[in-house]
């Protein structure tokens, strides 16, 4: 084989090798995204109105009830849902998680005691949601709230409050 | 590097495996239409991995089949590259499957000793088909919907079967619910395992034959 040849040869091998990489890249990289992007995705919760302030208590906790409306994937799911709504002068608004923050349970407002009670491990909290007794590592959990038009409205995503 | 290919090729003779593989010898005037083969395994090598993609976020119900092929087309990204990979895919599978065929047919080269390779490239070229029959009913828009129920009246012209073959390939009286999971099955399960078995028994023979010379024109004999 003469020398001409073999450059030919060690060519086309290289070409070969680059051209396989080339396409076997420009599938990898798509796919790898398309498989991976679980990792980037945000969940969007929209915010869901509870209703006027006005009908809101003040210095007294209030169960609200609301519907959730979940996207899932392609699927919409809606799910009854609800939130402790505390309010001191009917501007500003804490709106408490209901589930425990020990092991989910929900809780109750006990208005002799002005605290809540999760039933489950005996733990109590005060009405600024810091735990006052039992197992709970930390405080009660906030969701987002702001009043648009005299209506509150929260977004329904747990902000865990550090500490 | 090479001590890793020496580790292996001590122990499973891999340069063997590469030399029976790849630098075989090849007959003289073979040329461009000679890829066929080789383009066919590349895009079935890109249907399988696409496919596998999109099954992790298809729903095969007819409440949710089209908005999860929504879903993946417009939410995931990266979402409507590899659905049109698979799609086009599809199309340039059955193209250049039959392509490779029309060339071995016409120059002859499912003859003896090669006969084997030839039927089973003829079943592969069926299971194409099937995965491309199956594969588009898969996104339940109105197109999948009504080519499926003509296909499925087709196989219900045949004589004597007709009805039989019709009701199985639907499941049932009518093209619903059934029928999708049953497509999906077919298509996911049945046919990647069938294409599979085929696919390595055909490159196990092209490798152990090796591949025919292109036909020579008998020369004086012509007038
Ligand atoms: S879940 Fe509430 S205290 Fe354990």
């Amino acid at each position: 084989m003469d020398t001409e040849d073999n450059g030919r040869r060690s060519f086309l091998k290289k070409a070969i090798f680059f051209l396989s990489g080339l396409i076997g890249a420009g599938l990898a990289v798509p796919s790898g995204i398309y498989f991976l992007s679980p990792i980037w995705k945000k969940t969007e919760e929209d915010w869901i109105e509870l209703g006027p302030v006005g009908e809101i208590p003040k210095r007294e906790p209030i169960k609200v009830d609301f519907v959730q409306r979940k996207k899932d994937g392609w699927v919409t799911v809606e799910g009854r849902s609800s939130a402790w709504v505390i309010t001191a002068d009917g501007q500003n608004f804490t709106v408490f998680d209901p589930h425990c923050t020990h092991l989910g349970c929900p809780y109750r407002w006990d208005a002799s005691k002005k605290q809540f009670l999760c039933p489950c491990h005996n733990a109590a909290f005060g009405i600024d949601g810091e735990v006052l007794a039992g197992p709970p590592p930390r405080a009660l959990d906030r969701f987002a709230s702001k009043v648009v038009g005299g209506k509150l409205l929260i977004r329904p995503l747990s902000e865990k409050k550090e500490g | 590097m090479k001590k890793i290919v020496d580790w292996f090729d001590e122990r499973i003779q891999t340069r063997e495996i590469k030399e029976t593989l790849f630098d075989r010898k090849i007959p003289k005037g073979v040329g461009w239409i000679y890829a066929l083969g080789s383009a066919s395994l590349f895009l079935l090598i890109l249907q399988a991995v696409t496919g596998i993609l999109l099954a992790m976020s298809y729903s095969a119900a007819p409440d949710h089949a089209y908005a999860s092929v929504q879903y993946i087309t417009e939410q995931i990204p990266m979402g409507a590259i590899i659905r049109g990979l698979h799609k086009w895919g599809a199309s340039f599978m059955v193209i250049v499957v039959t392509l490779h065929m029309i060339r071995v047919y016409f120059m002859g080269a499912y003859k003896f000793p090669r006969e084997l390779t030839w039927v089973l490239g003829v079943l592969i070229w069926l299971v194409v088909i099937g995965f491309g029959f199956t594969g588009y009913l898969l996104p339940w828009d109105q197109k999948g919907y009504w080519a499926t129920m003509v296909g499925a009246n087709l196989a219900g012209q045949a004589p004597f079967i007709g009805e039989a073959a019709s009701k199985v390939l639907r499941g049932g009286e009518a093209l619903g619910a059934i029928t999708l999971t049953r497509f999906y099955a077919i298509h996911v399960l049945v046919l990647p395992a069938s294409l599979l078995t085929l696919v390595g028994l055909h490159l196990f023979l092209v490798v152990r034959q090796g591949i025919s010379a292109p036909p020579e024109r008998d020369k004086g004999e012509r007038s």
